[in-house]
């Protein structure tokens, strides 16, 4: 092998290995490994408010009337935004297929409250709105609309999915609480 | 012998004074626009400045008087406390929207006068780059508060990213450092945001104008006598006023009048208050993104759910397609603008916008298309069902269209040839 040669290939081998030691590092772009906060639901874990003056406690049948619904996390779980839920009280006549009645109890259901579409943390309709069926989910950020009564599937708007549904059942002191993980994946799917 | 002529001497800077004082610039009101993005940029590093000494690119927990908050958000409350604090943080975001506006009407003078064509095709693309650039600056910039506002937009941000074919979980997380919200994307988004960024783009904005200054800028032409002397001496010979000191003189007032506005808005319009939008939580308060972003959430509010497509194993869902698909279509087509113009064209001039009443007509439609797209951005305030925004956004474009064409080519025949008026 001649000098240039060599100079030839020792500048490719260099550039080869420079490139595969590089690899390890460009993987530490993803940040900080999870840590114990992005646990997923488990059966029995309580349902506790995530927001307002009872942020914490555990909700119970008797946190609110039927068409209502509040936010909530798995407790000690709300570091994984991901389990944030949409817990609602609702007619239990009206509930029906695709919603798995088998995690449903005395008409409370619980639904994904993250967006299918981009990730927004969806809304229950307080009051009938003039384009939607009354009771609704909606989203703010591009108005996604779901049938809570039917499984969260999508009646209009840009969400490609429905809310994955959250069993639940209350445990002997009437607190609702998770009986398994979510139906389906959660947020914005790639 | 004056302290001027010290530094004469010693850096020769007569040669300078000859090579560069004398270059000449055009007169008309439309070349200030670059200028103004230019002077935005130098108000953004100097209140960046400011509140880069105070600000805390975190996003863990703190204690501020009994109330817990992240210490980014504490410490952007904190800045709005300080004597002309939050003036500085309003100048700042004032002078993201400046800038920002001024590119893209800087962007539109270009287009309209045809000064896109070659040998300027470089500057064309290297300019949209930096319209890109600064709104991913800006973007951001916009988590650094870590209100509730801020999240909500950086989380549908993520989601977007997340949307992308094959790779979006992995482009996603390497993007935000982490499923967002995630405590490592605050550092990661100040690092891009204060360092990254001005870097870059100040890098850009040079190369942008060492391009300007190589190939001399379009002149506006009107009187046949300048015309012809250009042409005649290969462009060589380019008319307008000296660097020093008359457009100097020019630059100072504008920069001043530029610092101005920005203080103006700053004093009486509230901007982006993250003390009233309160730390993040749970919910997802009623946003809309800043307006040169609003044609995207149009997009995304006109595109149904079950629109979706698979390619090589990937599912393409309505996410990808109103947030990638679409604006990239149209992104692209203003990138190619220079090789699709296939008209013969003029080295040294500014073209009339009424020249060419295709070019005319493409620029008006594509305005229309951006403030179609905009207004459905609104359909709940407006009541307006998605159908109905549909007709509107794919109709309004070619009425416009139409109209224009038809207008300006009766125009033309009527006035015979037109170049870019002096003011
Ligand atoms: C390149 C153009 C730039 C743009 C478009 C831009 C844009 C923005 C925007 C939109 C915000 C959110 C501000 C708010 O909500 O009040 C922001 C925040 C911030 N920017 Fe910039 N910026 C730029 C350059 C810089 C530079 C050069 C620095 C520092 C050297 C800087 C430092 C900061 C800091 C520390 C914050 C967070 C503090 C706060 O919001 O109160 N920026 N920027
Ligand atoms: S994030 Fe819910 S509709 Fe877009």
């Amino acid at each position: 092998m001649d000098r240039r040669g060599f100079a030839n290939l020792s500048l490719k081998t260099g550039i080869v290995a420079a490139i595969a030691a590089a690899i390890p590092g460009i993987a530490t772009l993803r940040g900080r490994a999870k840590t114990a906060g992005s646990k997923s639901p488990e059966p029995g874990d309580r349902l506790v408010f995530a927001l307002g003056q009872n942020a914490g406690q555990p909700v119970t049948e008797g946190s609110f009337t039927q068409n209502e619904a509040v936010l909530a996390f798995p407790e000690g779980k709300s570091d994984n935004h991901d389990n944030l839920v949409l817990v609602c009280r609702l007619n239990p006549a009206l509930l029906a297929a695709p919603t798995s009645l088998d995690g449903v109890v005395r008409g409370v259901v619980a639904y994904s409250a993250i967006c299918t579409h981009l990730g927004c943390t969806v809304r229950f309709s307080e009051e009938p709105m003039d384009m939607a069926p009354f009771p609704h989910i909606h989203c703010p950020c591009h108005a996604a609309l779901f049938d809570p009564h039917r499984g969260a599937v999508v009646l209009g708007g840009p969400a490609p999915r429905p809310l994955p549904q959250l069993p639940v059942r209350l445990n002997e002191r009437g607190e609702v609480v998770a009986d398994g993980n979510f139906a389906a994946p959660v947020g914005v799917v790639t | 012998m004056g302290l001027a002529e010290w530094f004469v001497e010693r850096l020769a800077l007569d040669r300078f004074r000859a090579k560069y004082l004398g270059k000449p610039f055009p007169v008309h009101t439309t070349f200030f626009l670059g200028e103004i993005a230019l002077f935005c940029f130098a108000l953004l590093v100097v209140t960046g400045l400011y509140l880069a000494l105070f600000y805390e690119p975190s996003a863990e927990n703190v204690n501020v008087g009994g109330s817990v908050m992240p210490a980014a958000f504490a410490s952007t409350v904190l800045i709005d406390s300080h004597p002309f604090g939050l003036l500085m943080r309003r100048m700042h975001h004032w002078a993201a929207h400046l800038m920002i506006a001024a590119i893209v009407l800087h962007l539109l003078r270009v287009f309209f006068t045809a000064a896109y064509r070659k040998p300027r095709e470089l500057n064309w693309v290297l300019g949209l780059v930096l319209l890109a650039g600064t709104i991913m600056a800006s973007f951001a910039g916009y988590l650094l508060p870590y209100d509730q506002f801020s999240v909500t937009a950086t989380a549908i941000g993520y989601g977007i990213a997340r949307s992308v074919p094959w790779i979006g979980g992995a482009v996603a997380d390497v993007l935000f450092a982490g499923r967002f919200p995630s405590p490592s994307t605050v550092p990661r988004f100040f690092a891009y945001h204060v360092v990254y960024a001005p870097l870059i783009l100040s890098a850009l904005i040079g190369l942008h104008l060492l391009i300007v200054l190589k190939q001399k800028h379009t002149e506006p032409s009107s009187s046949a006598g300048h015309s012809a002397s250009a042409d005649a001496s290969g462009g060589r010979l380019i008319s307008g006023i000296p660097f020093w000191p008359q457009q100097s003189a020019l630059m100072a007032v504008l920069f001043l009048l530029v610092f101005a506005a920005a203080a103006a808005l700053s004093a009486f319009l509230p901007v982006h208050p993250s003390g009233y939008y309160g730390p993040p939580g749970p919910a997802t308060p009623e946003v809309k993104p800043d307006w040169y972003l609003l044609w995207v959430y149009g997009a995304l509010r006109l595109i149904p759910g079950d629109l979706s497509f698979r390619l090589f194993g990937a599912t393409i869902g309505s996410e990808a397609i109103g947030a990638m698909l679409v604006p990239g279509a149209i992104a692209l087509a203003i990138l190619l603008v220079p090789w699709l113009d296939r008209a013969p064209s003029s080295l040294y001039f500014a073209e009339h916008p009424l020249a060419s009443p295709a070019r005319l007509a493409m620029g008006l439609a594509g305005l229309t298309l951006f403030a179609a797209l905009s207004v459905a951005g609104f359909s709940d305030e407006l009541k307006l069902s998605v159908p109905v925004l549909w007709v509107v956004t794919l109709l309004s474009p070619l009425v416009v269209w139409w109209a224009t064409y038809s207008l300006a080519s009766r125009r033309r025949r009527a006035s015979g040839t037109l170049g870019l008026g002096r003011n």
